[in-house]
């Protein structure tokens, strides 16, 4: 069993047991169904094999690139300004009551 | 009057000269719509009432003296833009019920142009596959074959163009997502330069990449909608603060002596040798109309899909985070408390492709794994920008294939993930890079299309444009149109 997210060290990660894969969709809030635990896993791996390519590369030194604007943004000015109105915004609610969202209760 | 294959540019002339009304090519366009698309599945959703008005009071502007470009040409939206008043839907059961507040940029644009939005175009599920089979609402079908795929994700735009639907659709671009479709479908596609075109109300799947652009007939209505789509705005920081010009206008400058660079990695192993031989001769055509090729290098192509594939998801992963069941899309039903709401929503509303590219952007963005994946990728992906600004410093455009193959069948299972994924290959580079890229018709293999990719510099989008023009001029490939209508 190799699990990466609990040894980071580890080239070549991948992820072999049933509650690893769960645990990933846990901090994703999906679930994963028993008989979907197999073929799940078996895809994650093979799309973690796909990134082992980068292991080759040297990256020392190397600043990240998280957004190919060179330029610096634009920014509008800070004022107020209405785009959508409260009723436009709450039209696509599941789950309404006066002009609120309904959630199930979250404190007894 | 047949209309159903003529350009932006054509019906412009038609719609001046009286020769045809704007709600005549609604009309048309509708009756199209009803006869093919029941097999093509590329319109997924529609409104003929709203059409007409809209058409009848460009009819009247024109009348009154109005004069703009696109007034009056009917045209599709991929349904990742935000349409108020109409579904926005990104092919999810997520937003299936989903009817936007407010128009994208784009959406608002085109319609003071005076464009005609006669209905919303099929696509991967919030834009995550290359063949289009993702969608909540069922594979489109390639108008050259029904038994293949038109790529994606927006493969219901390339479709529809490519059937006579409308003369144009507006597409985006993540990794690909115009240019593949294009090509698989044999229609030109445009993703400009990343900041080229407000992303406001388009629906957000890899922010650091996603772009939007016209997919059409040819260059020059390429040209002339994207003047149209592009321009900063304030509603998007990201939209940059740069003069539009007047691609249409440019679109006849000289190409004598343009250097197009031919990078070696482009025609490697993974591209089919059918598609090459198309390639090549297309590049001896811009050749012979006093371009220069040069050979290039871009050595880390191939890592470009490994590097794609990590930055995409987890900004999906980061981005998809809202649909939670709360304020708007699906909800589960009877949830028993809050984590059950926020779980079952999620797992209930989102389909395989989009769970998988989440559950990857999770584990690539978790605390133990950031720096191995996502902050490598980062690294290589600064690398891989670096090439691209390197090679055309020596050579104004990169040329090459859009697609390593034509258009595959549907369902086929002998593909794995990985192998779709490598569909991307030669497109995502551009996106890595933020640059400007097309597809262009340039020949038929075994009577499907093939797209030749130019890859432009930073806003170097006349470039391109001229290029591909100036070659349309010269070949026919991007007239033919498949025979669908031998059926009906």
């Amino acid at each position: 069993m190799v699990v990466s997210r609990f040894n980071p060290d580890l080239a070549g990660s991948t992820v072999t047991q049933t509650t690893t894969v769960r645990d990933v969709a846990d901090l994703a809030r999906l679930t994963i169904a028993d008989s979907d635990v197999g073929k799940v896993t078996e895809e994650f791996n093979q799309t973690l094999a796909l990134f082992e390519a980068l292991t080759t590369v040297s990256t020392d030194s190397v600043e990240p690139m998280v957004n190919p604007c060179m330029e610096s943004q634009p920014l509008r000015a800070d004022s107020v300004a209405t785009l959508v109105d409260r009723e436009g915004l709450m039209q696509n609610a599941p789950a309404s009551e006066q002009n609120y969202f309904l959630v199930p209760r979250v404190i007894d | 009057m047949t209309t159903s294959f003529e350009t932006v540019a054509g019906l412009r002339s038609k719609l001046a000269a009286g020769d045809v009304s704007s709600v005549e090519l609604t009309r048309d366009a509708f009756k199209r719509i009803s006869d093919l698309n029941p097999e093509l599945n590329a319109v997924i959703s529609s409104n003929e009432e709203r059409a007409i008005n809209a058409a009848t009071r460009a009819d009247e502007a024109r009348r009154e003296g109005h004069g703009s470009p696109l007034l009056g040409i009917p045209m599709l939206h991929k349904d990742i833009f935000c349409t108020q008043g109409l579904p926005t839907t990104c092919a999810s059961k997520m937003l299936a019920d989903f009817v936007a507040p407010y128009d994208a940029t784009v959406v608002t644009r085109l319609a003071q142009a005076g464009m005609v939005t006669l209905g919303k175009c099929n696509m991967d599920e919030f834009a995550m596959g290359s063949s289009n089979e993702t969608s909540h609402f069922g594979a489109c079908k390639n108008p050259w074959d029904t038994s293949r795929v038109p790529g994606g994700s927006s493969g219901g735009s390339a479709s529809a163009v490519a059937a006579g639907l409308a003369p144009l659709a507006t597409g985006t671009d993540t990794g690909g997502s115009i240019r593949q479709p294009a090509a698989l479908c044999g229609i030109t596609g445009l993703k400009p330069t990343y900041g080229r075109v407000s992303r406001y109300g388009m629906i957000a799947f890899a922010s650091s990449m996603d772009q939007a652009g016209p997919m059409a007939r040819t260059a020059e209505d390429c040209a002339l909608v994207l003047e149209a789509m592009a321009g900063a705005d304030p509603l998007d920081s990201t939209c940059a603060d740069q003069p539009v010009p007047y691609y249409a206008s440019h679109l006849t400058d000289t190409i004598e002596g343009m250097r197009v660079g031919v990078p070696k990695e482009f025609f490697s192993s993974d591209l089919n040798a059918d598609v090459a031989a198309a390639i090549q001769a297309s590049l001896a055509e811009l050749e012979h109309m006093g371009a220069k090729l040069v050979e290039v290098s871009l050595p880390s192509t191939s890592l470009g899909v490994s590097t794609y594939y990590i930055i995409a998801p987890a900004e999906a992963s980061a981005n998809l985070s809202r649909y939670d069941g709360v304020r708007y899309g699906y909800r589960c039903e009877n949830p028993t408390d809050l984590q059950d709401l926020y779980l079952r929503s999620r797992s209930e509303g989102f389909g395989d492709e989009v769970k998988r590219r989440i559950l990857v952007g999770a584990f690539t963005l978790s605390a133990a794994s950031y720096d191995q994946y996502f902050m490598k990728a980062q690294q290589v992906r600064r690398l891989i920008a670096q090439e691209y600004e390197d090679v055309l410093s020596q050579v104004d455009v990169i040329a090459g294939p859009s697609a390593p193959n034509t258009a595959f069948v549907l369902n086929d299972t002998s593909k794995s993930i990985t192998d779709m994924y490598m569909e991307d290959v030669f497109t995502i580079g551009a996106n890595l890079a933020g640059l400007p890229a097309m597809s262009v018709p340039a020949g038929l293999v075994g009577g499907l299309p093939v797209g030749m990719q130019l890859i432009g510099r930073r806003f170097g989008e006349v470039d391109i444009l001229k290029l591909a023009h100036q070659f349309q001029l010269r070949t026919t490939w991007h007239s033919l149109t498949p025979s669908m209508e031998d059926s009906h």
